[in-house]
């Protein structure tokens, strides 16, 4: 079999920029193509991307060049696969599930939902992204991982800093001497929360770790809380931007979805359309053939959700935001092991709780200037803001 | 081949036939049965394919595997004794006929 065909064409900077003309021309011509840009095999068609999540003994997680390791300073979940795996997922695993939100927390989170639209003033425009997306988010996330006493500001600071660590493939030690610091407070505030919450447990995922009959080391309880802190913000922050977005620029899709209550299909949509997490690297075990194409061992393969969503072979007009979609088969989540944790959390908390109140106490938002928004990112992809003028 | 039979929560029911080997999460899948999503692929890590296997099958398919109580937890609907995750249930010549009954939500 021939070896993928290499795209020069292809810059970071484009990617960053609009990289949905770019999937789309791939999956057409070049579904698996190398893009030296990146120094990864791009997988651009949705069966592809998901094969090659599904299969963690021929990709695996478990990449230890990543930069991601020294940003965490632990060996996190995310880069783990097998039974370590899953254990570590199965000790906080419970702290997300449907039943726990909504027999102990669905109130809370309403009332902070409400709290936060209580401070927005009307008749002017407001930057959502800051004002809600964001700071809801992290709000709730506090309360899902047992972090009381954690700010807004030092959630997201946090997880933007783990982020931006986890990202350095340039391998600045700057940006490490930064993830270092927040390191630093993040295990003073999770050890303190943990003595309080074995004296006094709740349904939170750090008190069910610690307090387990067989707990994991406590390393890796600090690691999955630094996962989830650097999974749980932006996300949903940005899934919230898009939606908003998709609604306030088709005004006909808005009502309908207002009138049947679609709002899960309103986020399923959202998510799809602009996935907040655009793809997902794995490295390959032995040599393997995916679409006609030899993958050597030792490859990493970028699994492109993103495009994956867009596929002609499973979605009509996939380049539209269209809520009223007859299935929705799109890979946001990911697939397989590593699958989101939070999913279940992810779409009670925005899709049914922040996005209906939201509407509800401004049925007359508008978004002046939709042309204004500046979308962003790669790896991670969203709006940058959503000035919106409430009523 | 092996004969399922989905039953949704409102009753509709849809049979189709299936190779053994597959799994019922996947065989919905393939057939397009409503109900079932199956996000992680069978990975038993999403809790998107919850069923009930009907009371005449409960034998034949089986003890609950290993991990798959923990993820049941994680279930939308309410989990009862003959509640399983789809993907876990392998099929065989012998399952063939199998029915099982779905949840109203899966996420
Ligand atoms: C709309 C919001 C979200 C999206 C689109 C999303 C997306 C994803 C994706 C694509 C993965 C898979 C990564 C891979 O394949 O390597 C993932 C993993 C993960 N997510 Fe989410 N996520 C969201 C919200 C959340 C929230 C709220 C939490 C925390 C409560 C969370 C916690 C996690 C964790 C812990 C993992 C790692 C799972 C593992 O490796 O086993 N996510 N997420
Ligand atoms: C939860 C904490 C996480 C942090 C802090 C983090 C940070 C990052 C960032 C920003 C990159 C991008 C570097 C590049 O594009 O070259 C990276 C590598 C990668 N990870 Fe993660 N990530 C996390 C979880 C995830 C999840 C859940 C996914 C799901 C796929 C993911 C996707 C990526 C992407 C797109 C890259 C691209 C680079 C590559 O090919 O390795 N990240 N990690
Ligand atoms: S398909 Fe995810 S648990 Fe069965």
């Amino acid at each position: 079999m021939p070896l993928a065909p290499v795209d020069e064409t292809v810059a970071i900077g484009d990617l960053v920029r609009d990289p949905y003309p770019i999937y789309r021309r791939m999956r057409a011509e070049t579904p698996v193509v190398r893009v030296p840009a990146v120094k990864r095999t791009f997988l651009t068609k949705a069966a592809y991307t998901k094969m090659v999540k599904d299969d963690v003994v021929l990709f695996s997680s478990n990449d230890p060049t990543t930069p991601m390791e020294p940003a965490f300073r632990a060996h996190t979940l995310m880069r783990k696969d097998g039974e370590e795996h899953r254990r570590e997922r199965m000790a906080m695993q419970k702290a997300f599930t449907p039943k726990v939100i909504k027999t102990n927390w669905a109130q809370l989170y309403r009332d902070i939902t409400d709290r936060y639209l209580d401070r927005l003033p009307r008749g002017e425009t407001v930057d959502l992204y800051s004002a809600i997306c964001a700071p809801v988010s992290a709000r709730i996330l506090t309360h899902i991982l047992g972090l009381d006493g954690a700010s807004d500001e030092e959630m997201m600071r946090w997880s933007q800093q783990l982020i931006d660590g986890a990202g350095n493939f340039a391998w600045d030690p700057k940006l490490f001497e930064i993830t270092d610091r927040a390191n630093e407070e993040m295990d003073l505030h999770i050890a303190a929360c943990a003595e309080r919450l074995r004296a006094d447990p709740d349904d939170s995922a750090l008190s069910l770790m610690v307090n387990a009959a067989d707990p994991i080391p406590w390393s890796q309880i600090v690691a999955n809380i630094k996962i989830a802190i650097g999974g749980g913000i932006n996300e949903p922050r940005d899934a919230m931007a898009t939606i908003l977005y998709g609604l306030l620029t088709n005004p006909d899709q808005l009502e309908e979805v207002r009138r049947q209550e679609a709002w899960a299909a309103a986020f399923e949509e959202g998510i799809r359309w602009v996935a907040p997490i655009q793809a997902s690297s794995r490295l390959v075990m032995e040599d393997t053939v995916i679409g006609g194409i030899d993958i050597p061992k030792g490859d990493i393969v970028m699994s492109i959700q993103a495009s994956a969503n867009r596929d002609e072979d499973l979605f009509h007009e996939g380049e539209d935001f269209r809520v009223f979609r007859d299935k929705n088969p799109h890979q946001s989540f990911g697939t397989g092991p590593h699958h989101c944790a939070g999913a279940h959390i992810a779409r009670r908390t925005v899709g049914e709780i922040m996005m209906p109140e939201l509407f509800e106490r401004f049925p007359d938002m508008r978004l002046p200037d939709p042309e204004a928004i500046v979308w962003h990112g790669f790896g991670f992809r969203g709006p940058l803001s959503m000035p919106v003028t409430l009523n | 081949m092996v004969k399922v039979t989905y039953v949704a929560a409102d009753g509709t029911r849809t049979e189709v036939d299936a190779p053994p080997g597959s799994n019922v999460m996947q065989t919905a899948l393939d057939n397009d049965v409503d109900g079932i999503v199956g996000e992680c692929g069978g990975a038993m890590m999403c809790a998107t394919c919850h069923c009930y296997v009907d009371e005449d099958w409960s034998d034949a398919t089986g003890a609950r595997r290993d991990g798959e109580d923990d993820m049941l937890d994680c279930a939308a609907d309410e989990v009862r004794p003959n509640s399983r995750l789809s993907c876990q249930i392998r099929l065989t010549e012998g399952l063939d006929g199998l029915v099982v009954h779905l949840p109203e939500e899966q996420v």
